[in-house]
């Protein structure tokens, strides 16, 4: 059975060709970019919420696109236990539509920031680390003006292991410097308890491919390497 | 301003007596008051280039003489052919004046407009880049309230509607103080089938006429017309003319267009902008041969009541004129409806050449569609201006402080600090195709993703250069803007520039411009590069202070990469290899950073270009490429080459070893080799090994190049000069002055 995967376009996502271009392109997968109400989730094996400016953000991001009707269909993926993940705007949007605790507020500078941040990894057992280890430290761009993650159960998201990246300096240390928006504890990444639904700021398709790289790192692509993994378990 | 009669009232018309009298005549009755605003609006400087077009014509035919060029100079932006089937088309233009009194809302709607221009030719916009100017921000509130806003303007357009800032300018100026300049600039990425399908012109009887969009509203109007006047006092009450920006409709705009455009439906395409539908309806129906008919009740509008003048003439953003063939109506409305794009049917072209607009039963407006696009050219008078014989003659003083100490001052100051500060609030990731990062070169560097091409893109022009001698400036802009290209590993394929300028009513003001465009249009012929594109925005002075700006002919160069192992970054790569400086280091220290930022001078002689000595420098360059031989390159710009050489040592923290002793002779005085700006060169880095190699290619080539230096692993500069002791300089002090120059300014 081949695996089909959804990313999702709602008005004004900006980062869905992107996604689709690293997902059909470099990953191999079959992924199709679905209007955001025509989403089917009978249809596919998995599904994107990418990055942009859903609605405009008005109101406040991502908060529009959470009473989408898409978001109805990913729910019922989600107790399903296929694999959601949100990047940057999709984060967003899942936080808002209460896939994913928490909240991300404007970030400390008050300014949008685009630049590449190093996050590390804390939780490897998710539907999208698992080609991760715990301690890697991955190289991803962030390009956001509301990232500064927030949450009021911060010690139940520490024992129940829902915090899944964070921002660190090149060799692993949280440190002050190395946040880049002020989010909670470094926080860059979060996830569900069933740990099938994924949110996080940084992009993992602009860090897929090597030729735009600074470096030349891909790891990006584990991110959806891991899902496909996490697809294929499920369905044998 | 002159007056004309409407129904026994009196308006005001920004246009001459002549221009009154022949359009009575031509129409042999009396306008109706929606036909006066659309003549005021479609005759104004800013649509009209009535003033710039006769100097203008020294462009050469692009579309003639260039076998890639597919549209030049009068479409909405210039296209080339880059092969395999692909596109690129491109463009700048200004929006001074109203960033200069709105400055977020004035410079969102920039990048909105320019990025509607690109649209218009059916191809995606996929980079922006931005060259701003600003009054010197030291103690100067004012300055960083425009350019802390103006760079949030751009930022939250740009980054909400997808498209990358790769890159820009910023230059700091007392000049700019009132009167802001800011120039935007994009590039759209296409099949040749696309562009084909978008002409922007309704050659067609029969075919719907369809507005997509944004609703009317009575924001803008008359903002072309208040673009053609200067900044005075009463500027301030012209804020209504500044049109609010709403990217999230754009983004909207640029899927639905595009998307329309695939279904191959649409015949014509336009975007509305300066002068509104007038403009829009006028050239597609005037350009295209033929007239339409449009009822104006189909128009949706944001309020209740307006008048036909008021929607004939509004400035609304997000708006897109479409001409669609009879039988794709119903598809092209299905992706408007999938978008939730508003849209009309509101009217049809057909073979009459008039364009009339119905209100109910009555013609409002009822013009032969060529009257509006056919405005008159007014002469003007050009006078060099004699105060630059005063400032040319001023001599470099002698140093009074340390060399080291001017050169800390000048790496930390404002036109030659880090713009990080800038470019952080831009994404410049999305879509990508960002191959090269934000301040690793000298231009924004995109993959054409399935192809082993690149496309390189810079934009800027030396303001203070151009002031004392605005010919040699001009072409100093180009040297300077396909260096930057050319460093990356591009060759230059196509320019389009920017003018901008004073009042040219104004004999001294002219002059400037008409000598600017003479030193473009005179290299761009000399060294075989395509204009295909332009936007003159005059007027730039404030009466307040009586304060012209310095003119500033911005340039925007389009290059392409063979192949991703020709692009070649900034940063020095390697202790051990070896600094060589290509082409000629002269005493050219007119309007120089050097001057401006030690002795508060602005005048000197300013570098001179000579296009046979350029092109032999180019061509090195290009083969030294193709033999591989060239490991880190950066154009040599403000400050002189000692800047260039402390900002590629930056990044992976190395060192210069500098002999100047054995470079120059002593006819040159050590500040005028470390910081004059004579236009053309480049720092490389290379292999020593090599040396020989690159020696011959040199010589063949009949160019100036010195080996000035080796790089060490040890972060410091250190210069043997000619006749002063020598010189060391830190170089993460250098950085962190570079860095926190404008973040002091700003931040706190």
């Amino acid at each position: 059975m081949s695996i089909k995967l959804a990313v999702i376009q709602f008005p004004g996502s900006n980062c869905d060709l992107d996604t689709i271009h690293v997902l059909n392109n470099v990953i191999g997968v079959e992924a199709n970019l679905i209007w955001h109400n025509h989403f089917k989730e009978a249809e596919f094996d998995g599904c994107v919420l990418p990055g942009g400016f859903s609605f405009g953000d008005y109101l406040r991001s991502g908060i529009i696109a959470a009473h989408s009707p898409a978001l109805d269909e990913a729910r019922i993926m989600l107790k399903d236990g296929r694999p959601i993940i949100g990047i940057c705007n999709g984060f967003q949007i899942l936080t808002e539509a209460q896939f994913l605790p928490g909240a991300l507020l404007r970030n400390d500078s008050l300014k949008f920031i685009c630049k590449w941040v190093n996050i590390k990894v804390e939780n490897n057992e998710t539907a999208f680390t698992s080609k991760m280890k715990i301690g890697d430290v991955l190289a991803i761009p962030i390009a956001h003006g509301e990232g500064r993650y927030y949450t009021d159960n911060l010690k139940e998201l520490e024992e129940n292991n829902q915090i899944v990246f964070r921002y660190t300096t090149e060799s692993g240390d949280i440190t002050e410097e190395a946040n880049p928006n002020g989010s909670m504890e470094n926080i860059a990444g979060v996830c569900n308890l069933e740990q099938n639904c994924l949110g996080l700021m940084p992009h993992p398709e602009r860090a897929s491919e090597a030729i735009i790289s600074p470096k030349g790192t891909t790891h990006g692509k584990l991110f959806f390497e891991s899902m496909i993994e996490f697809i294929k378990r499920r369905i044998s | 301003m002159p007056k004309v009669d409407v129904d026994g009232d009196e308006m005001d018309v920004d246009l001459t007596k002549r221009e009154i009298k022949e359009i009575k005549v031509l129409l042999e009755r009396e306008p109706s008051i929606t036909e006066w605003a659309m003549f005021d609006v479609m005759h104004s400087e800013h649509c009209s280039y009535k003033s710039s077009r006769p100097k203008l014509k020294l462009f050469e035919d692009a579309e003639a003489n260039y076998d890639y060029v597919l549209a030049g100079p009068g479409e909405d932006a210039g296209v080339i052919d880059i092969g395999d089937g692909y596109c690129l088309a491109f463009r700048i233009e200004s929006h001074n004046h109203p960033s200069a009194i709105e400055p977020y809302h004035g410079a969102a709607t920039g990048i909105g407009g320019i990025i509607r221009d690109i649209l218009c030719m059916g191809v995606r916009p996929i980079a922006l880049m931005d060259p701003l100017r600003f009054g010197t921000l030291k103690d100067n509130p004012h300055s960083q309230w425009l350019f802390k806003y103006v760079v949030k303007g751009i930022a939250d357009y740009g980054n909400c509607t997808g498209i990358p800032t790769i890159g820009g300018e910023v230059e700091f100026d007392k000049s700019f103080e009132s009167n802001c300049l800011v120039n935007v600039a994009c590039i759209g990425l296409g099949t040749i089938e696309d562009f084909k399908h978008a002409p922007s012109k309704a050659y067609n009887p029969g075919d719907y006429v369809i507005l997509m969009g944004g609703s009317t509203g009575r924001d803008g109007i008359h903002g072309v017309t208040f673009a053609s006047r200067t900044l005075t006092e009463m500027s301030e009450a012209d804020r209504p003319a500044v049109q609010i920006g709403d990217p999230f409709t754009k983004k909207m705009i640029i899927e639905a267009t595009l998307e329309a455009v695939k279904t191959g439906y649409v015949r014509g395409l336009k975007d509305l902008g300066g002068g509104g539908l007038s403009c829009a309806l006028s050239e597609l129906t005037g350009d295209g041969g033929t007239g339409a008919s449009i009822d104006m009740s189909k128009i949706f509008t944001r309020e209740p009541g307006m008048n036909s003048f008021e929607i004939m003439l509004s400035e609304s953003q997000e708006r897109m004129a479409f001409i669609v063939k009879p039988e794709g109506l119903e598809k092209v409305l299905e992706v408007f409806r999938k978008f939730e794009t508003p849209h009309a049917v509101i009217g049809r072209t057909d073979d009459s050449k008039v364009l009339k607009i119905y209100d109910g039963d009555i013609a409002v407006v009822n013009l032969p569609a060529t009257a509006l696009t056919d405005a008159p050219t007014i002469p003007r008078e050009e006078k060099r201006p004699d105060y630059l014989n005063v400032l040319l003659a001023q001599k470099t003083p002698n140093p009074t402080m340390e060399l080291e100490e001017i050169i800390y001052k000048l790496i930390a100051s404002e036109n030659i600090c880090s713009k990080e500060w800038v470019y952080r609030q831009y994404d410049h990731e999305v879509g990508v195709r960002s191959v090269v990062k934000c301040g690793d070169a000298d231009s924004g560097v995109l993959r054409i993703i399935g192809t082993d091409k690149y496309i390189a893109a810079s934009v800027g022009v030396n303001s203070k250069h151009c002031f004392l001698d605005p010919y040699e400036g001009a072409k100093g802009g180009l040297v300077e803007t396909c260096g930057n290209v050319i460093a990356n590993g591009a060759k230059p394929m196509a320019m389009v520039n920017c003018c901008n300028f004073g009042n040219p009513e104004q004999a001294e003001s002219f002059w400037f411009f008409s000598q600017a465009v003479k030193g473009m249009a005179d290299f761009c012929q000399e060294l075989r590069i395509p204009i295909v594109g332009g936007n003159v925005s005059f007027y730039n002075e404030d009466e307040v202070t009586n304060t012209l700006i310095k003119p500033a002919p911005v340039i925007m160069i389009v290059g392409i990469i063979e192949s991703q192992e020709n692009i070649i970054t900034l940063p020095f790569k390697k202790a051990g290899n070896d600094i060589l400086l290509i082409g000629e280091t002269k005493s050219e220290l007119g309007g120089s950073e050097y001057h401006s930022v030690i002795y508060d001078l602005e005048g000197g002689i300013p570098p001179k270009v000579n296009d046979n000595k350029i092109k032999a420098i180019w061509d090195l360059v290009a083969e030294l490429y193709k033999e591989k031989l060239v490991k880190a390159n950066h154009d040599v710009n403000k400050g002189g080459f000692i800047i260039t050489i402390a900002e590629m040592c930056f990044k992976n923290k190395l060192g210069a070893d500098l002999d100047l002793i054995e470079c120059f002779d002593d006819s040159l005085r050590d500040d005028e080799i470390l910081f004059s700006e004579s236009v053309g060169r480049f720092i490389i880095e290379t292999d020593p090994k090599d040396y020989n190699k690159i020696l011959e290619i040199t010589k063949k080539h009949n160019v100036d190049v010195k080996k000035i230096g080796v790089l060490i692993s040890n972060p410091q500069i250190m210069i043997k000069s000619i006749k002063g002791k020598d010189l060391k300089l830190d170089i993460s002090k250098m950085k962190k002055l570079y860095d926190a120059t404008i973040p002091n300014l700003m931040e706190t």
